[in-house]
């Protein structure tokens, strides 16, 4: 196919019924399939045939879908174009010639080329959200704990949650509703809340339920904004490109006209959210990462010599540029002299980012920005400046650090290109998002 | 600590240990896989403990347990919550090339355990124990043998995940000796709380730290009060791969005899890894001039903290070694020495109290810590070889307090047939005719004997004492051996009375 959405194409067939019968998904490369090859878009999973289903993939066949291939993505989820990978390019079908957004790219494409109806992708620090809003489809980055990530390459384990991608706001939630909720095999989960509307708080510490007894996420896509309170981070529209702003006021103006106030809020701290994402992204990835020595799977560099060559020239030959760039300022950050200096201000920030957007939270229901600052980028571009890259990702990353929910729905086009609107919620308040999100549709 | 006091010129010991105990959990530390040991390699393996892509570990409360068990038997202080980090390496047995492990917030801190040394009670300070993952294990083939000379190396990932615990001491040792006591005092405590099991393979791994610190660099008098300047200015060895108590006095004996030798002959001592060669009885340099290892600690954010503030409460352990000891003394007024060998094992002092309470404790404490243990100890058995057979040597313990044998003939011969041949005491007793002769018979003997022997009984009425002794070897001789000599002096002598 024209786009390359696919590393490997095969058909999963899923149970004969359950609430995704009938329905095709796209799994990104980075999520386990037992028998299925899981290669991270890396050289050194090329051959990688995981002996296991990742817990998604597992609720997946549950609920009768059927999975029709393993999308490309940025190697190991590290980039914002999809570039990264070592299967080549994928492009973007809302976009001819412009990437797909990453590092789900792949997944987004899927959905935008009606290849599949829906997809899973990984969001570490806006990977589900910026392909979304590249692509023109809609992405929710579940709140950290909402969605097991077992099976789920892991990258930077403290900030990511697997997520979906689809066409409307309530598909998304109805596969939400399917892999969402408390699995023994990831310690951080926890059960899906049911009852009231969400609360503001460390994700982690919240444990009250917030969805009504029986009720779905999909459910909760009813376009009901009336009285709905946005707050609007300034310093997420600083900087931001001119007609990706016009298109954002635009969607706001849609959401007042059906009922919704907005007001402006601060949070001064995601000044340093960008740094802080990526010493505490890169340091877990050098030791998430470590494991990939060529002993047990994996790309085995057939070396000569003692154990150590033999690691060194295997992970020379397995990972590509970027994968190799973050785990050397990965290690750095983490080193002895270093690790107060890096990792553990990049820890201090977090906190402190955390209680920004529990604050602001406070005065609003969701919080609202462009998802992306800029409209997607030319291919070939961006991997000539990754500092550049790194900077796109300034109004995801914060919602990382701070472990909570949210959704990129499409907001309109400037100059015929896809923008899309970001929705942040207070921990575990997906339905919220989901019911904001819907009237944008 | 020990008070003894110190010359010019002397030399003085110190040595720390990290001891790593295997916990005796039915599975591993982060998965459900089994930890029973098997001979097929890789059988006890899942993702989580191959280090798959994408597997998460989830924390084993049974372990937790454990350490809070050894935690509040060393009375250690145990955190409100706990947590674990990744210690960061590369090495081939490590699936993860990290290992999940505690740093700054061990389960148990500041604890101490209570030791005898040659009859002085010590206190050993614990400064920290904490949990965390076993790799898997290696074996190197053909060429050196080394990991670096091997022709190639095999990986069995069958151990990696064992739940271990690490307990770090303070340098509170100042002999070899006293570590051995150490250790084997920790194995007692270990296996009285079920934790551990002495009898596994690799289940006790030792790096002991060494240094030697001339006397007259210590403060005061008291080898106890070493400065941390004078510890950290001598150079120190880390000697690795003891595996038991025994191992660790010779290797460290060998250690401190090296370095005391090099210092008498004014050579410096090498800061270095040495390992314990166990075949020559030796320790041979690993690695000198060590850099100091950066393991890029940082919390696994795989495991959320787990609260264990209530844990110590709602945790009950039983009664430890020491405290048996002296309840053993009191109860059932016992000597140090006696007490001291009932409570070398659960295993035995269980067993030592269920005679005791049935028959009299002094005859019970003589058999089980002198007769039992005794040939136990003389086959190279532990009493768990005859786990299955501690009924037959109660039976044997009635036997002699029913007067039903000798004590003698019980011993030296029904015992020995039982750990030799697996009879049970009653067909010893049966096919070798030892059953004690009846009283009747034994009188019979008694009266043929002062008839047969006049001479003797005459010299006897003279005043001559000796000759009971003669008769008494008469009646044993017609009675085969099998009446109890104690009996036949009194009947004899109640016969010459007559």
């Amino acid at each position: 196919m024209s786009e390359n959405v696919f590393i490997t194409e095969e058909r999963i067939e899923g149970d004969d019924d359950g609430p995704l019968a009938g329905r095709t998904v796209a799994v990104k490369d980075n999520i386990s399939t037992a028998g299925v090859r899981t290669t991270c878009g890396s050289r050194m999973l090329e051959e990688y045939v995981p002996p296991y289903d990742a817990t998604v993939v597992s609720r997946l066949k549950d609920a009768g879908a059927t999975i029709v291939g393993k999308t490309n993505m940025d190697e190991f989820g590290m980039g914002s174009t999809t570039e990264t990978s070592s299967f080549g390019p994928t492009d973007n079908p809302a976009a001819p010639g412009r990437v797909p957004g990453g590092s789900s790219g792949g997944s987004a494409a899927a959905v935008a080329a009606g290849e599949a109806d829906l997809a899973l992708g990984s969001d570490t620090g806006g990977s589900i959200r910026c392909p979304a809003a590249f692509c023109g489809v809609v992405g929710i980055k579940p709140t950290y704990g909402l969605v097991s990530r077992y099976g789920l390459v892991a990258y930077g384990n403290s900030l990511e949650q697997i997520g979906p991608f689809a066409n409307s706001v309530e598909d998304a939630a109805q596969l939400l509703d399917v892999i969402a909720g408390d699995d023994e095999h990831d310690a951080t989960t926890r059960e899906p809340p049911r009852g009231s509307d969400g609360r503001t708080g460390d994700a982690r510490e919240t444990r009250e339920p917030q969805l009504e007894n029986g009720a779905s996420y999909a459910d909760a896509a009813t376009g009901d904004v009336d009285g709905l309170q946005i707050g609007v981070p300034t310093e997420l529209l600083e900087g931001a490109d001119e007609g990706v702003v016009e298109t954002f006021w635009d969607a706001i103006a849609d959401l007042e006209d059906r009922g919704a106030e907005y007001h402006e809020v601060s949070l001064p701290s995601v000044e340093h959210a960008v740094e802080a994402y990526y010493v505490i992204a890169m340091s877990e990835a050098s030791s998430n990462l470590a494991r990939f020595d060529g002993v047990r799977y994996g790309h085995d560099a057939d070396a000569e010599g003692n154990w150590n060559e033999t690691f060194a020239q295997a992970r020379e030959e397995g990972f590509g540029d970027e994968v190799k760039r973050r785990i050397l300022l990965g290690t750095y950050a983490l080193s002895a002299g270093y690790h107060d200096k890096y990792y553990k201000k990049a820890q201090d920030a977090r906190a402190w980012v955390k209680q920004d957007f529990d604050e602001a939270l406070e005065e609003a229901d969701v919080l609202a920005s462009p998802t992306m600052p800029v409209p997607p980028f030319e291919r070939g571009k961006s991997l000539e400046d990754p500092l550049q890259m790194y900077l796109a990702d300034a109004n995801t990353v914060p919602v990382n650090l701070a472990d909570l929910p949210a959704i990129s729905v499409p907001a309109g086009e400037t100059d015929g290109l896809p923008v899309g609107l970001q929705l942040v919620g207070p921990a575990f308040g997906e339905e919220r998002l989901i019911r904001a999100a819907s009237a944008l549709e | 600590m020990t008070a003894q006091t110190v010359q010019q010129g002397d030399l003085v010991t110190v040595i720390g240990l990290e001891v790593h105990v295997q916990l005796e959990t039915d599975t591993k530390i982060f998965c459900g896989c089994s930890t029973e040991r098997t001979d097929e390699p890789n059988e006890n393996v899942c993702p989580v403990c191959l280090g798959l892509p994408g597997a998460l570990p989830v924390l084993n409360e049974a372990a937790v347990e454990a350490a809070v068990k050894i935690g509040k038997a060393i009375d250690a202080d145990i955190p409100e919550e706990t947590r674990f980090h990744r210690k960061n390496y590369y090495y081939p047995d490590l699936p993860k090339n990290f290992q999940i492990t505690q740093y700054d917030e061990p389960i148990c801190a500041d604890g101490e355990l209570e030791i005898s040394v040659e009859g002085d009670r010590r206190t050993v300070t614990v400064e920290r124990a904490h949990l965390e993952e076993d790799p898997g294990s290696l074996q190197h083939v053909g060429g050196g043998g080394g990991i670096d000379s091997a022709e190639y190396t095999l990986v069995d990932y069958n151990r990696a995940g064992t739940p271990l615990m690490e307990i770090v001491t303070a340098p509170d040792f100042r002999s070899p000796a006293e570590v051995r006591a150490f250790l084997a005092e920790l194995e007692e405590v270990l296996e009285y709380l079920g934790v551990f099991d002495a009898e596994r393979d690799g289940s006790l791994r030792i790096d002991a730290n060494l240094s030697i610190i001339p006397a007259e660099e210590i403060d005061g008098e008291d080898t106890a009060e070493i400065g941390a300047e004078a510890l950290a200015a001598a150079n120190r060895t880390e000697v690795k791969n003891i595996s038991s108590h025994k191992g660790a006095q010779k290797a460290l004996a060998y250690e401190e005899t090296r370095q005391k030798n090099a210092i008498q002959r004014g050579r410096a001592v090498e800061q270095e890894t040495r390992h314990w060669d166990e075949s020559r009885g030796i320790t041979v340099s690993m690695r000198s001039k060590e850099e100091e290892k950066d393991y890029r600690y940082f919390e696994e954010a795989d495991l959320p903290p787990l609260r264990v503030s209530g844990w110590k409460e709602e945790i009950a352990i039983p009664e430890l070694p020491t405290a048996r000891r002296e309840r053993f003394e009191d109860e059932y007024g016992l000597s140090d020495e006696a007490a001291s060998k009932l409570t070398s094992t659960k295993q035995v002092a269980d067993f030592y109290e269920d005679v005791a309470g049935e028959y009299d404790p002094d005859l019970a404490a003589t058999w089980v810590a002198d007769n039992l243990l005794g040939e136990l100890n003389y086959r190279d058995m532990e009493i768990t070889a005859i786990e299955g057979r501690l009924e037959e040597v109660t039976r044997l313990v009635e036997l002699v307090a029913t007067d039903e044998i000798t004590a003698k003939n019980a011993r030296e011969t029904v015992l020995r047939s039982m750990l030799d041949d697996g009879r049970t005491p009653d067909e010893v007793v049966a096919e070798e005719g030892l059953g004690k002769t009846g009283e009747d018979e034994v009188k019979r003997a008694v009266v043929e004997a002062v008839e047969e022997n006049p001479d003797a009984v005459a010299d006897y009425e003279s005043g001559d004492d000796g000759a009971i002794n003669f008769l008494v070897g008469q009646v044993m001789q017609k009675t085969g051996g099998s009446a109890d000599p104690g009996d036949v002096n009194q009947l004899l002598r109640a016969e010459l009375e007559d």
